[in-house]
């Protein structure tokens, strides 16, 4: 329905665009009707065919030079965009708009071209046009590509990427056709997509325009790399490395080698330059050559080489670091790398069995640089946040054991606490000493390592450096927290925990009921979160499962004190962490134990009281958490008899107790005022109806098949056929009044009318699949069975008030319009019914409730008509009318806030 | 210039500097380290403390059974705690003009100084720091005097004997110095002798030097001081502190430009950042009370714990401690947290805008309104009847020898469930906890010193540049124990001068300009002449008068006026007394153009040559030498008078007169 009304429209806006650019509702206008366009392309479209309109506009805006250069980018924008298609490139080079718009000259001699958006509306606009062989020739033979190497050092940053990019699209989309022709070697199809859209048409013109291209790229890569003055050679040759890594990246094989064969000597030099500036995209270079060919190049080995060897230690650390994330497994870099990146470790630690660069200069070097605060700390980063990496090596390419780089990293860590009793260099220490940045990478790699082979020998002094950290008073709050992530890693990885429960016992236990005692509350959150991550630490160390271990029992009270925080974040995370302590207890069915009690009332209490929502969403997980647990460890029912019973068979068990509270969480957690609480509720309410539906045919969980996408009408069929089945249907009765009972149809009602949008999606969701598994279909479409009789006639109470007051307003609407004919007496008993608190038909009010189109407004986006092409041309009327209304002073702007 | 370091103390400074006539001291601190080898001093009868066995060396030759008890195998004095004082004969101090005070601390020896050596001078200090300083010298004195102790145990002391106790008696040094401590009628005298300064006032001392003091931000009304002639500065840097804690930040820039800096009152725990033992003191603090134990804090009546109350206000309710009683036990407490809410211009800017407000400064006058906070004058009394457990008590002294805290020790030390935490860093607390061994009690050492660590004073340093930095011996190299940190020392260049106890040094300047000035008639006189854009220059003539250390020029007095008399006034006729100076001379003879005159009078035959100084030159005709220098023109020729004097004028044409 927009389509047409868009059409109609854009003519009045290209003569708004044309006549007054300036008056545009936001500066982003023009690139949203650009993506429009660029949609409506790419849906293959033709865009001149429905909007005719555009060749008029551009053709006006081009000759005319004194429209705004924002409009006449834009222009240059759209019509390579037109031209993209050899359709529409004929169009405007037949109404001779082509050449006046891609006239380089004709913008400069307007004075337009200084303007950097008119640069790159140009760049962009012969970027989108050179899609196919008719635009290759126009390019050539309008010699772009001289201004387009120009513009590559561009001074401005977006113009100089652009024509870069532009520049590598010319070489690489049209690379297939000259392989075949010019060179006469086996044509390769690349990896590129769109080098498989190209028609592939080789024609000897292309070729020759192609090589043409070709030679003078090249030409200007040989000449240009190394040239030039001091301060502009940075620029140009940075942008010329940017440009070699973007095609080297993605040519194929013949193009590769050409290009390589132009630039190797000059990139040499640049390398034995040595100016550090170029190293990272020197080193792009490198990776992206080495990544494109499955065989390695002479000249890039040897450039790659020259890389790890240079003289400034930052350069060869870096360059080591990039090497080793290309994945590359050549296995003589990679041990040089490997040396190179160890090599900070082994200087401050050292730790001489890491087999670290054994030379001289090199090490001498680097010492100087770790002799200064602020490249130690960045150096030493480097190397930790690396060392993973490492450790994923093959052992035959690692210089040392992993358990030497385990031992290497709590030296660094002692040294960064004022320890060091390891023989290190001295003068380094007190760059890394309290360093918080060199703590956290170091407990992030000594978290990684835990999972390495052959390093469990070090467990007993991991656990003792750790604790050191925890109870270290000048610890920071993110240094702790990565100190029990470490922690939680190691224990759970290893699995004789023997040698270090006295540790765990003693010094743990003691550091954990101190901090959870600390004045930040981000050191109490990350103890409360470790107390519960501990608990969930594999079972195989049952030894040390005492009272004084505290992954046990033991840490309940602690969590217990937690849950009154006077932080939010704490309160919740206790809540988290009593859910997985307790988790053990729930799946073992044991007897319900006073504290359990306890627990289930302050939570209550929580989820009624805190004025934090962070707890009250917790609280809901904690249950959700106990539900499914129990849902999983409850044999699953065979008929639905059991699933309908389960809940009071097991009365004495802890189960009763979540059973019975459920329905207060439910009534609780729908009445929430944060969104997310009650999006957990009817989480919670889907795991009740999965447990009281999972027995029937046709309930099908609501994750795997997205109500939203399933056609409403669907399971239909299926359903009928279910609901003639005798037992069931009077199943379907219990299940329904019990779902009633327990509260799940109200949480669902009240979810469904909610004003926060995900709530209202996922009651409708729950309620679809709830009508579709269990209510029969209206009784005078079908014969009516006793059973489904039974099942029409469970009923539930709406509230006078809030949102059973909103359910009977859809439920009146959708009586009234049916009721039109219908008799007054009809009328008047549903006016009865709505005052009072009388019983309404579940099945019933289900099926009048207009679910199915409920759920189509509730599934689009809330944006979703403020971010339509209609909506935007709309704007871009009413911005101008306004403009043109209030004969607004010059320099006045009319500011539109579009978010 | 000298400094002369009478304690080897470096958070308990007293030094001597002799400045332009003045010897002004710096602080007067009193080393209580020394208290640590005696026993604790009871308040109670404690039978264990009774009971504890006389040393006896190993072969039985030294007994003194009365003097020296054995605990936990160390050994104790057991007699009045004594302590360790100044220096007092490296030089006489009945010459010290005035002693400057930096803070309530370093004050502690002043009654020692003030009453026993003659001292005739005056002592200046901030309110606050008086009044506090007055209270914890009250309170040390009230500590002693409660418990006296009949015997002063003196046979110890012997050489002899002392050589063949263990350590750490054996080491002590200067025992024979260590004094008992004052009298309340001491306190009084040596107070008395305090004159009030606030901050940035200046205080001529007999016109030589100025002093005054800046807040240095460590405590309630703590100074530094800056000591300055006009053309002289010397700045003393005593405990400051950047952190934001109550008092008045710290004044930085008056310190810049300083000839010397005397640096002492470092921070004593350079690896215990205050803000982590701040948090580390109230962890340890909840994790006991939650368990049903009771915390002893020992700490001093005046200064961190008005910080830790302040932590405490804030964490009682997060910690869900509401419930729990604070008890602050010291005969001074009353007063202690009274005072500190009174001093409001000396406190920091966010405190004193509470002054103007219905609101105390500090949040523990609310502690104490609503009950939660109770303070008591001592054990005795009151407290033993509203006494409840468990509950947070703060009392002194943390040495833990007296004052009610050895009640709590000897009350608390054997359960497990019970927690001391030491706050001050003054005492090593495993020595302060030797005498109560074996203990079952918890042991918390959180110190909390906010002075300035090596990291701030080497960027304060930097910022104020001082030409010099004089500091104790401890600061130039890293702590015994941790050798391998040369992150805690103090590393400038130049490097500092490090001192002792007993050092005398010769501050490296020296002083090369005295202002003088000029009475206005006279200046009115002068015919200033301008050399260089901006640069006059007149000559005077004058009688410079000096006295009180200020030098004034005042006219010559004019020769009184003649008497008619007929001999007299023939004398007048004679060439006046006071001659009319000769003008003076400035610029340089440019030698070109010089030469280019003398050929225009006809002297053409000139030989020029060049020396180190200058040009000779030869007037060949004339054999006449003229010697062009930078400072001093010869003309040599013989017996030319008129030549001479006509070369002199072409000379004078190219200088300036004044």
């Amino acid at each position: 329905m927009d389509r047409g009304e868009c059409v109609s429209l854009l003519p009045r806006v290209c003569e708004v665009l044309r006549d007054s650019g300036r008056s545009l509702p936001d500066d982003t206008s023009l690139e949203k009707l650009l993506d429009w366009f660029s949609g409506l392309t790419e849906a293959g479209g033709s865009l001149l065919e429905a909007h005719p309109c555009l060749l008029e506009f551009i053709s006006t805006v081009v000759n005319k030079t004194s429209s705004d250069p924002d409009v006449i980018s834009f222009a240059l924008k759209l019509s390579g965009l037109i031209a993209a298609t050899e359709d529409g490139f004929e169009t405007l080079q037949e109404r001779s708009v082509l050449d006046l718009t891609f006239n380089q000259r004709h913008w400069q001699e307007a004075g337009l071209w200084e303007d950097p958006c008119i640069r790159i509306g140009w760049i962009q606009g012969v970027r989108s046009m050179l899609q196919h062989s008719k635009a290759l020739g126009f390019f050539v033979q309008a010699d772009f590509i001289v201004p387009l190497l120009q513009l590559q050092t561009d001074s401005s940053l977006f113009v100089a990427a652009a024509a870069n990019q532009t520049l590598a699209h010319v070489l690489l989309f049209f690379q297939p056709a000259l392989s075949a022709g010019c060179n006469g070697t086996v044509k390769s199809q690349g990896s590129d997509t769109r080098t498989r859209e190209h028609p592939g048409v080789t024609t000897a013109e292309t070729d020759h325009d192609y090589s043409a291209v070709l030679v003078a790229i090249s030409e200007y890569l040989k000449g240009s790399l190394v040239r030039g003055e001091e301060n502009t050679r940075l620029h140009q040759s940075r942008q010329i490395l940017k440009l070699l890594a973007l095609l080297l990246a993605r040519a194929a094989p013949p193009l590769r080698d050409k290009l390589l064969r132009t630039v190797a000597d000059p990139l040499e030099e640049l390398v034995t330059a040595g100016c550090s500036r170029l190293m990272p995209p020197l080193m792009d270079i490198v990776l992206a050559a080495n990544s494109s060919s499955s065989v390695p190049d002479q000249r890039v080995t040897r450039l790659l080489s020259s890389m790890l060897n240079t003289n400034k230690p930052a350069d060869r650390l870096r360059a080591a670091a990039a090497f080793l994330h290309s994945g590359h497994r050549d296995t003589v870099h990679t041990v040089r790398a490997v040396r190179i990146l160890l090599l900070p470790l082994d200087i401050i630690t050292g730790q001489t069995q890491l087999g670290a660069d054994t030379s001289e200069e090199h090490r001498f070097s680097m010492v100087e640089q770790l002799k200064s605060k602020t490249t130690c700390v960045s150096m030493v980063c480097v190397c930790l946040t690396n060392t993973p990496q490492i450790t994923l090596m093959p052992p035959d390419l690692l210089p040392c054991p992993l358990v030497v780089i385990v031992s290497a990293v709590l030296s660094l860590l002692r040294i960064c606490c004022g320890d060091s009793s390891s023989g290190g260099c001295a003068e380094v220490f007190r760059n890394v000493i309290g360093s918080g940045k060199v703590q956290k990478c170091a407990l992030e790699v000594l978290a990684c390592l835990s999972s390495s082979p052959g390093v469990k020998d070090e467990l007993t002094e991991v656990v003792t450096v750790l604790i050191q950290y925890l109870n270290d008073p000048d610890s920071d709050p993110t240094v702790i927290h990565k100190s029990y992530q470490a922690l939680v890693k190691w224990m759970s990885v290893c699995e004789d925990l023997s040698s270090v429960t006295d540790l765990l016992r003693r010094d743990l236990s003691e550091v954990v009921r101190k901090r959870v005692c600390d004045m930040r509350w981000e050191v109490r959150d990350s103890t409360v979160e470790f107390l519960g991550k501990l608990a969930a630490v594999p079972k195989s160390v049952e030894e040390t499962r005492d009272g004084t271990w505290p992954g046990s029992c033991s840490s309940a009270p602690l969590l217990r004190e937690a849950l009154q925080d006077p932080e939010s974040y704490v309160r919740a995370s206790a809540v988290a962490a009593l859910a997985q302590t307790l988790a053990r207890g729930w799946q073992q069915g044991a007897a319900l134990t006073q504290e359990q009690t306890d627990i289930v009332s302050r939570l209550l209490e929580i989820l009624s009281q805190d004025t934090e929502g962070f707890a009250r969403r917790a609280v809901l997980q904690y249950f959700i958490a106990w539900f499914s647990s129990r849902a999983s460890h409850t044999s699953p029912p065979s008929s639905s008899t059991t699933s309908s019973s389960s809940s009071s068979s097991s009365s004495s068990s802890s189960s009763s107790l979540l059973v019975n509270s459920v329905s207060s969480i439910l009534s609780l957690g729908s009445a929430d005022l944060d969104w997310e609480v009650k999006v957990h509720t009817l989480e919670l309410a889907e795991l009740l109806l999965d447990e009281a539906l999972s027995g029937h045919r046709g309930y099908r969980k609501g994750p795997e098949t997205p109500p939203a996408l399933l056609h409403p009408y669907a399971v239909v069929p299926d359903r009928t056929s279910t609901l003639r089945m005798q037992g069931a249907e009077s199943d379907s009765a219990g299940a329904l009044s019990d779902l009633v009972e327990r509260g799940v149809v109200s949480a669902l009602l009240s979810g469904l009318v909610d004003c926060d949008r995900p709530v209202g999606l996922k009651a409708c969701q729950l309620l679809i699949t709830l009508r579709d598994t269990i209510c029969p279909p209206p009784l005078e479409t079908l014969d009516a069975t006793p059973a489904t009789a039974t099942v029409a006639r469970v009923s539930c109470e709406l509230p006078a008030c809030g949102w059973g007051r909103e359910i009977r307003k859809i439920l009146g609407a959708n009586k009234c319009d049916k009721a039109k004919e219908a008799d007054v007496a009809g009328e008047t008993r549903e006016e009865g019914k709505g005052e009072g608190n009388d019983g309404v038909s579940v099945c019933e009010m289900l099926r009048s409730l207009g679910l199915d189109a409920r759920l189509d407004v509730l599934s689009q986006s809330s944006d979703h008509v403020h971010n339509s092409p209609l909506s935007l041309l709309q704007d871009i009327l009413t911005a101008s009318a306004a403009h043109t209304r209030q004969d607004m002073q010059p320099g006045q702007e009319v500011i539109v806030d579009c978010y | 210039m000298k400094l002369y370091c009478l304690s080897g103390h470096p958070t308990l400074p007293c030094n001597v500097l002799k400045f332009k006539s003045t010897t002004i001291m710096l602080d007067c601190g009193l080393d209580t380290t020394s208290v640590l080898n005696f026993l604790p001093l009871p308040l109670v009868h404690s039978p264990r403390l009774s009971k504890l066995p006389s040393w006896v060396s190993k072969d039985g030759a030294v007994n003194l059974e009365k003097e020296l008890k054995e605990c936990a195998g160390r050994v104790f004095v057991d007699s009045q705690p004594e302590f360790c004082l100044p220096e007092k004969e490296l030089l006489d101090l009945s010459t010290i003009d005035v002693i400057l005070i930096s803070n309530y601390h370093c004050m502690m020896a002043l009654p020692y100084i003030t009453e026993h050596t003659g001292f005739t001078g005056t002592v200046y200090a901030t309110e606050p720091t008086l009044q506090i300083g007055r209270l914890l010298m009250e309170e040390l004195v009230n500590f002693m005097e409660r418990v006296p102790k009949a015997q002063a145990a003196t046979c110890w002391k012997n050489k002899e004997i002392q050589r063949m106790l263990p350590g750490p008696l054996k080491d002590a040094v200067d025992v024979w110095t260590w004094k008992r401590s004052y009298s309340m009628q001491e306190v009084n005298s040596a107070l008395s002798k305090v004159q009030l300064v606030g901050y940035s006032q200046k205080v001529e001392l007999f016109g030589a030097v100025q002093v005054s003091p800046l807040s240095s931000g460590y405590s309630l009304g703590s100074s530094n001081w800056i000591i300055q002639s006009h053309h002289e500065k010397v700045s003393y840097v005593s405990g400051s502190s950047l952190l934001t804690t109550h008092p008045q930040p710290m004044d930085q820039s008056s310190l810049k430009n300083s000839d010397v800096l005397i640096l002492t009152g470092l921070t004593q725990m350079p690896t215990a950042n205050p803000d982590g033992m701040l948090a580390e003191f109230c962890s340890n603090l909840a994790m006991t009370i939650r368990a049903g134990g009771n915390v002893l804090v020992p700490c001093y009546s005046s200064g961190v714990i008005y910080d830790l109350l302040e932590c405490l206000y804030q964490f009682i309710d997060n910690a869900s401690l509401g419930t729990t009683p604070f008890y602050f036990i010291s005969p001074v407490a009353n007063s202690s947290l009274e005072f500190s809410q009174i001093f409001a211009e000396w406190l920091c800017h966010n405190k004193q805008s509470k002054v103007y407000l219905p609101e105390p400064p500090f949040p523990h006058a609310e502690l104490i309104q609503t009950n939660k906070l109770k303070h008591y004058p001592s054990i005795h009394g009151d407290f033993s009847s509203d006494f409840r457990q468990p509950c947070v008590v703060f009392t002194g002294h943390p040495s833990l020898r007296f004052g009610d805290v050895v009640h709590f020790m000897e009350l608390w030390g054997k359960s497990s469930l019970n927690t001391i935490i030491f706050t001050e860093p003054d005492f090593s607390y495993l020595d302060a906890l030797a005498p109560y061994q074996p203990l079952a009690m918890k042991c918390v050492y959180c110190p909390i010193d906010t002075r300035l660590n090596f990291h701030q004073v080497s960027k304060l340093l930097k910022e104020v540049q001082p030409l010099h930095v004089v500091c104790p011996e401890q600061y130039t190299q890293p702590p015994l124990s941790q050798s391998h940190r040369s992150d805690l020392m103090l590393e400038l260049q130049p490097p500092p001068m490090p001192y002792r106890r007993c050092s005398v040094l010769n501050l490296p300047f020296r002083r090369r300009y005295e202002r003088i000035y000029i009475l206005p008639e006279l200046a009115n006189s002068l015919v200033p002449s301008e050399i260089k854009p901006g640069i006059s220059v007149a000559t005077v003539s004058a009688v410079l008068h000096s006295k009180d250390n200020k030098h004034t020029l005042q006219s010559v007095p004019k020769p009184p006026p003649a008497p008619p008399s007929k001999k007299r006034k023939r004398v007048m006729e004679e060439p006046p007394v006071v001659q009319a100076p000769k003008p003076l001379l400035s610029g340089a003879v440019p030698l070109e153009a010089f030469l280019a005159t003398l050929k225009k009078h006809g002297i053409t035959e000139v030989k020029v040559e060049e020396t180190a100084d200058g040009h000779i030159l030869h007037l060949q005709a004339e054999d006449t030498l003229i010697q062009l220098e930078e400072d001093g023109t010869h003309i040599v020729c013989d017996n030319n008078e008129p030549l001479r004097t006509s070369l002199r004028d072409l000379v004078l044409r190219f200088l300036q007169k004044l």
